[in-house]
């Protein structure tokens, strides 16, 4: 390994950030799916009845045994059984998504739990309903407490996206693998020079993060902390 | 004016029933095998098995889309009906032919040892017992060493890799013996890493390389692949390919390639495309 051959993987610089940008696709769409569903989920396995409580709680499970790479596998390949087409990328969103889910849901359950219960007598008290006390009481709160825990899971879900090369989505680690094909004596520069992207786009995000819980923390509030 | 409208719309109908009725097959590919296929440094994919895909498409007048895949899951694929074609220098085995359906063979290839050039290693001291060896996942060469080697009781230590440069950074590392893989990229290989590897043998195994389909070919593909690949061999566009792709250097092919595949995409002339192909790479390995 020369000089030379860093030189030459600077020039695939352009192809390597092309496939970078894939990656923060999957990457967007799958938080905000995990986003929404852990959210829903959480609140299933916390304050809905029984049988709905079971399903939250399984569906967490389900979503936390399965292999990321097997589950990318079969929600790619399963709904060809049926007939049904999906893209690589929407495979990796979803398989991703639903993985990511399951892990939110139990940061915002934390959360969501961490708040002294006193607080949904007085609302429930004060004539909110079960609805409006976790919508305008709770999940304000438990956002806000669930920050740190969701930058750790970014940070995690963000090296997953290079997963997704398994079921042809050409993201940054493919075009590494492209690369290398093309000239072997380029494999382990470009192989470094993917992980430095990833340690800058980790810092950048945590640091994101981290001014954002900044800007929303109540004065206050702070002292539980 | 109105009937303009109406002959627009008329068009506009008649080609989109022309576009739902045009057939579409998605061929699954790993382009990380050059010279059968690869990307460009222009990014575009390209090799011997991808052009050969486009060429039959427009004589059999189908369409078809490119699909990178890693190499494990493209038989998966094929056998779900994700993708319809696999064509990423398969070689024929009966293993895979329980699953999916070869083409008529259409390349002959053998495995070859790789060794660091200052081991002086010969083929059958890089094979014998203590030795560790190293190949790409689910490859005949990963095949031929569990076969042959393992199975029959020699002692050798079998390590798998998801590509093949990764097992020759290995090699080069000194942490592995030597490196089993087909000849083409083998010679790359050697070529890129100048004094530092060398071939020790040929294994010859004489694998036959084939397109692959879903078992029983529900799409009815093969027939017409079989008819492309005759017509590329009575045109004489079949050698030529064969002669730029194989033995040369990929920035040369690349290049001819960026040439001449408006002939073959824009004029739809595989035999004119195949004949530019050979002419230009020989032009310009020349200078």
């Amino acid at each position: 390994m020369t000089f030379e051959h860093w030189l030459r993987t600077w020039s695939y610089l352009p192809t390597l950030l092309q496939g970078l940008s894939t990656n923060l696709a999957i990457l967007g769409a799958l938080l905000s799916l995990g986003f929404f569903v852990g959210i829903l989920i959480a609140i299933l396995e916390l304050y809905a009845p029984l049988p709905l409580r079971l399903l939250g709680a399984g569906y967490s499970w389900v979503f936390r045994s399965i292999p990321e790479i097997l589950l990318l596998l079969l929600v790619w390949l399963g709904p060809a059984r049926f007939g049904l087409s999906i893209s690589p990328f929407w495979a990796a969103v979803v398989a991703l998504g639903l993985r990511s889910s399951a892990y939110q849901a139990e940061i915002f359950r934390g959360a969501l739990q961490s708040i002294p219960s006193g607080q949904t007598l007085a609302a429930r008290a004060l004539g909110l309903s079960p609805f409006g006390t976790i919508r305008y009481v709770l999940l304000p709160q438990a956002l806000r407490l669930s920050l740190a825990g969701w930058g750790n899971e970014f940070a995690v879900v963000l090296k997953d996206t290079t997963l997704a090369y398994a079921i042809g989505v050409v993201e940054v680690l493919q075009k590494a693998r492209f690369i290398s094909s093309r000239e072997f004596p380029l494999t382990f520069p470009a192989y470094v020079t993917v992980a430095l992207l990833f340690l800058f786009l980790t810092y950048a995000g945590l640091f994101l993060l981290g001014k954002l819980e900044k800007r929303l923390r109540i004065p206050g509030l702070e002292a539980r902390r | 004016m109105r009937s303009r409208v109406v002959c627009l719309i008329l068009l506009a109908l008649a080609f989109g029933v022309l576009g739902i009725g045009a057939e579409k097959f998605i061929v699954g590919t790993d382009a990380t095998w050059p010279p059968f296929e690869w990307v460009s440094a222009k990014g575009h994919m390209l090799g011997f098995d991808l052009d050969v895909m486009r060429m039959i498409a427009i004589l059999e007048g189908y369409e078809i889309e490119i699909q990178n895949l890693a190499f494990d899951a493209i038989i998966p694929a094929v056998t779900l009906g994700k993708v319809d074609i696999g064509a990423s220098g398969f070689t024929i085995t009966e293993e895979r032919a329980q699953v999916v359906d070869f083409s008529s063979p259409y390349w002959t290839s053998d495995q070859t040892v790789l060794v660091r050039a200052d081991s002086g290693l010969t083929l059958e001291a890089a094979l014998s017992p203590g030795r560790k060896l190293g190949a790409q996942r689910g490859t005949t060469g990963a095949f031929w060493v569990e076969d042959n080697l393992i199975a029959k009781g020699v002692a050798v230590e079998l390590v798998l890799y998801e590509t093949y440069p990764e097992a020759i950074m290995d090699l080069l590392a000194g942490r592995l013996d030597a490196v089993i893989q087909d000849q083409a990229p083998s010679e790359q290989a050697v070529r890129q890493y100048a004094g530092k590897l060398v071939i020790a043998g040929i294994i010859k195994t004489y694998e036959e390389f084939g397109f692959l389909v879903a078992k029983g070919d529900p799409k009815g593909i093969l027939p017409r692949i079989e008819r492309g690949m005759k017509k590329l061999k009575e045109t004489g566009a079949w050698d030529n390919l064969v002669s730029a792709y194989f033995g040369n250097p990929l920035e040369v092919i690349e290049a001819a390639w960026e040439a001449c595949i408006d002939v073959l995409l824009v004029q739809k002339d595989p035999v004119a495309y195949a004949a530019c192909l050979a002419q230009k790479v020989q032009e310009l390995s020349q200078k």
